[in-house]
């Protein structure tokens, strides 16, 4: 079998080449747009020329299958031009209106998930989780596979008071930007690892092992050949076991998933923020995590309920008082809530006046 | 092939409205081993609720030390198919634009030397190809590369890149991000591929303050478009939004950030020097009112995800820069921060940690900036700061 | 100094810290730099070119990238062997 030649560093393909010709043509020159249906919007150029896009959402694992289906209705309806979102929908790009019914038909046919733009929740950022990953405390794919079947009138077709952007990491190195999402679930270990001393001996380079943890809990313990763990250091991180996997952190029963809200990445009305925790603690209930579910659910139909209109989860609750968010929602206040890491001072109450 | 395992818990994933990420694989598991072994391990993942992977290790194409993550599975005796599932990271073009012919070519190839499955994409950008075996890395690449697809980065390196669809189609972007985005790739094209920073470093490019990329978040560098004059109004289209029922006291005066704005009921007034660009007012009502005509980009520097020390948000150094292709002056200011914190850094230190250890004075003095009011929300509160011999001339 | 000559070092080098201490490149060229007296370029130029044939490579682990000696059974996965 012979082989083309390589080449290196060539970086991507210049994106000038999938440009549709409408795009190339109105490049820096649109007007505004429109949200035409929760799953549609018409992008109108100054000099009038107008992009109708059709947005679908996608479980972001997509088989080589799914792919050359979605090409197929990309050269059908699209003229074969085609881009996916920062959030992982698939967007089909349509300058002929149309054919816009047509696609939507077809697209309803083969049972696609039309939406997510407007006030209104879009597909949910994830990471690997057991399908990939070392370090998960629980599968990314199933919850959110989970979550947006619960879900999914608000993709389709129901609006909130603004956008919610969820978010699944399925470890606390939070590969997505769990840290700054509407409502994000965040997968946690909860006890100390334990060592398999004879084999940390015989398979890790004691050193490295040292050097892995974030907080200096390890020592290295030359009676054994192996190490010791500070169990008042240790914050779960798990980069240990991902150097030295004796050291087994992944501990079922105890593992699962906290629910921190109220971030955003926008500067709109508001500052950027920072999820912050509410629930600590659900575990593990695969395969359709009905608790983790429900907490959601909860947490959304209270923000519809009490949000102003534009208000995001996090504007909601500041306004409000997070001692009101825990009384709207009934969620239990606990020990875990209260900050005692880097930014405790900046979230104790420095003052007299507050809410019941 | 396929239906080598019964997968009881899984197949209840598949039921529902959303797409189902099983039946993905199962697809996939009816042409390749690799993905049946990979649906019999996520399955018993499922019934022990914990994962079976090993990473990391030496795995690569030649001469590169980035773009391809090792990944094994623990129990390859009973997961043959799977001892080997490495990730392939090829770097998506700008914008995430594609044409149904690339990538029909990318998929064949895919097809060819790896399990059939993907992630379109993964969080950095990345086209994410998922699963394939050591002996296919070099012949992938081959086929890949010479058509002119590359790899992304991986480790302690550039990390690909990437922006928001920009100009292309946003009527909001004040950048070309696109053209940044693909400019910044190229530019650092050794860096991306040959990991030899002290951590990752990355780069991301938002058209405006909406931030649809989340830079803000998750990028040491990030790039976020604005303007500098006043917002232009459109007053006859502002009394269509009322027409048509919008409560502008309530949805836009009343929620702008600034108290900037008023409307009587005929006429909308701004009043700009109080503006600070948060893009509420122009978002809702795109048809009335439109940014200035001044754009350029806001640099923001040190954001990162919560491990170890806590979660960080990009910060404000270069208040207003003006942005032209090729973008050299972008380029320089970048490299400037780079070497900086490749010369200070202690491995595994982003730059945002460094910054907060050395304070921002000597890295504002490596880029050449001057410090601004716009950098802090607040000034010290404490009496105790540093002097040097510079400051007594 | 023959580029093979500081290619020599290199490896020896490697060697001799090989499950001591993982090798950034910046660790390899500062210590060359210092036992050859070569300017960084040039060491930079002759690791790379170590690098491109295989002879020593790139890797990750520990969040971080080292450059490491491959193992045989690596290197006939690859086919180099
Ligand atoms: C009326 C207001 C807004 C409109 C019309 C709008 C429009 C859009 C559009 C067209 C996209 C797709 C971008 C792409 O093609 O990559 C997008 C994505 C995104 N937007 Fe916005 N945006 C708005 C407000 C916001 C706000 C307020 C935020 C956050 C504070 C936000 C965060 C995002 C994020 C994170 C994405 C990536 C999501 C995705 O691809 O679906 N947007 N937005
Ligand atoms: C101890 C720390 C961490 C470890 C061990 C770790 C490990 C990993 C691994 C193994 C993957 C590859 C998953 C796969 O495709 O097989 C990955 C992906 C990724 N990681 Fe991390 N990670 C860590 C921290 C972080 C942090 C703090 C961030 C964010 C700043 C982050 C962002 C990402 C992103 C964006 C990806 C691509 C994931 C995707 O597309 O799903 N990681 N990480
Ligand atoms: C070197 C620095 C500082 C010196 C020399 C200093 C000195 C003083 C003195 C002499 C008093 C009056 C004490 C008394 O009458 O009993 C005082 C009170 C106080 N200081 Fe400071 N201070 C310093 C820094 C700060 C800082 C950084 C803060 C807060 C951020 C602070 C907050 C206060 C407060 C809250 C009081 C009480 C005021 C009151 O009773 O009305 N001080 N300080
Ligand atoms: C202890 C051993 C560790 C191992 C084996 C490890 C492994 C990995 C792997 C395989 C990835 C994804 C591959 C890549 O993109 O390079 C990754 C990503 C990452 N790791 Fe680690 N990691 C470790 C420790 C850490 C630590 C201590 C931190 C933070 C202090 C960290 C932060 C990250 C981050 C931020 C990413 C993000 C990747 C991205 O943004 O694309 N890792 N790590
Ligand atoms: S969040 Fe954690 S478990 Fe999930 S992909 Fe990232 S590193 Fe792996
Ligand atoms: S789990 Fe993390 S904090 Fe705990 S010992 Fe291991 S590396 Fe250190
Ligand atoms: S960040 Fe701004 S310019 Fe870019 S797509 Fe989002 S709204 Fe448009
Ligand atoms: S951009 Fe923001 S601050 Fe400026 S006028 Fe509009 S709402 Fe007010």
């Amino acid at each position: 079998m012979s082989l083309p030649e390589r080449q290196t560093d060539i970086g991507p393909p210049h994106y000038e080449k999938f440009l549709p010709p409408i795009v190339k043509k109105n490049y820096g020159k649109w007007a505004y747009h429109e949200v035409l249906t929760p799953g549609t919007m018409v992008h109108v150029a100054e000099g009038g020329d107008k992009l109708y896009t059709v947005r679908v959402g996608s479980p972001r694992i997509l088989s080589t299958d799914t792919i050359r289906e979605i090409c197929d209705l990309a050269e059908k309806y699209c003229d074969g031009y085609l881009r996916f979102t920062t959030r992982n929908n698939v967007e089909f790009l349509l300058s002929d209106q149309k054919k816009v019914d047509p696609l939507l038909a077809e697209l309803k046919a083969k049972k696609y998930s039309v939406g997510g733009i407007g006030p209104r929740i879009s597909n949910i950022v994830h990471t690997q989780g057991w399908v990939h990953c070392h370090s998960a405390c629980t599968d990314a794919s199933g919850l959110v596979k989970a979550i947006m079947d619960e879900l999914h009138d608000y993709f389709t077709t129901k609006a909130l008071p603004n956008k919610v952007r969820l978010a699944v990491a399925c470890c606390v190195n939070m590969c997505g930007a769990v840290h700054c999402s509407d409502i994000a679930v965040v997968a946690i270990h909860r006890k100390v690892p334990v060592i398999d001393d004879v084999n940390v001996g015989k398979m890790c380079e004691i050193p490295t092992t040292v050097a892995s943890c974030p907080t200096s809990a390890i020592r290295p313990n030359p009676k054994t050949k192996s190490i010791t763990i500070n169990e008042e250091k240790c914050m779960y991180c798990g980069n240990c076991f991902t150097v030295c996997p004796p050291i087994e952190i992944h501990n079922p029963e105890q593992d699962g998933v906290a629910i921190v809200v109220g971030g955003k990445v926008g500067s709109l009305r508001t500052n950027p923020k920072f999820s912050k925790l509410a629930i600590p603690y659900i575990p593990n209930e695969p395969p359709r995590w009905p608790s983790t579910v429900a907490a959601i659910k909860n947490i959304l139909d209270v923000y519809a309920a009490n949000a102003k209109k534009h208000e995001r989860v996090g504007e909601w609750i500041e306004r409000v008082g997070w001692e009101d968010f825990f009384k709207l929602t009934g969620i239990p206040f606990t020990f875990q809530h209260i900050d005692d890491f880097t930014f405790m001072r900046d979230t104790m109450r420095n003052s007299a006046a507050f809410k019941y | 092939m396929g239906g080598k395992y019964k997968t009881p818990m899984l197949d209840e994933l598949e039921k529902g409205p959303w797409p189902s990420f099983v039946t993905e694989i199962k697809k996939a598991a009816k042409r390749t081993q690799m993905a049946d072994d990979e649906l019999g391990q996520v399955e018993k993942s499922y019934v022990t609720k914990r994962g079976y992977w090993k990473h990391g290790g030496i795995v690569g194409v030649l001469g590169y030390g980035g773009g391809v993550i090792g990944r094994y599975s623990s129990l390859p005796d009973e997961f043959p198919g799977i001892a080997h599932f490495h990730t392939v990271r090829l770097n998506q073009p700008s914008g995430f634009f594609y044409t149904a012919e690339a990538l029909r070519m990318i998929m064949d190839i895919w097809d060819k030397y790896g399990s059939g499955l993907t992630n379109m994409h993964g969080s950095t950008g990345d086209l994410v190809l998922l699963g394939t075996t050591t002996e296919n890395l070099e012949p992938l690449f081959a086929e890949y590369s010479s058509r002119g697809w590359d790899l992304g980065g991986s480790g302690s390196a550039m990390r690909t890149p990437s922006c928001c669809v920009g100009q292309a189609r946003c009527e909001w972007a004040c950048i070309d991000t696109m053209n940044i985005c693909n400019e910044v790739t190229q530019y650092y094209q050794d860096q991306l591929h040959r990991p030899s920073f002290p951590y990752k470093f990355k780069i991301k490019v938002a058209g405006c303050a909406c931030d649809c990329v989340a830079a803000i978040a998750r990028a040491d560098l990030s790039i976020i478009g604005t303007w500098k004059d006043n917002i232009r109004i459109d007053q006859a289209e502002v009394k269509k939004y009322a027409d048509a029922g919008m409560n502008i006291q309530a949805e836009i005066i009343d929620m702008c950030p600034t108290d900037c704005m008023s409307y009587d009921g005929k006429t909308m007034k701004i009043n700009d020097v109080q503006c600070n660009r948060c893009m509420h007012c122009i978002a809702k009502m795109t048809k009335a009112l439109k940014q200035g005509k001044v754009k350029g980009a806001t640099l923001l520097v040190g954001s990162k995800a919560p491990i170890v020390v806590g979660s960080l948000l990009s910060w404000v150094v270069v208040p207003f820069i003006e942005l032209k292709a090729p973008f050299d002056n972008l380029k320089d200011l970048a490299d400037k921060m780079i070497e900086w914190w490749d010369d200070n850094a202690k491995p595994r230190e982003r730059i945002g940690e460094l910054i907060e250890v050395k304070g921002m004075r000597p890295f504002l003095e490596a880029i050449e900036m001057p410090p601004v009011p716009q950098q802090v929300r607040e000034p010290r509160k404490d009496p105790f700061f540093f002097w040097s011999e510079s400051d007594f001339n | 100094m023959e580029q093979t000559e500081i290619q020599e070092k290199i490896f020896a080098y490697m060697q001799q810290m090989k499950g001591k201490k993982k090798l950034k490149e910046k660790d390899i060229i500062k210590k060359i730099m210092e036992d050859t007296s070569q300017d960084k370029d040039t060491v930079k130029k002759a690791l790379r070119a170590m690098i491109d044939v295989g002879k020593v490579m790139y890797s990750y682990g520990g969040g971080s990238s080292s450059v490491e000696i491959p193992s045989e059974e690596y290197l006939k996965e690859k086919g180099l062997i």
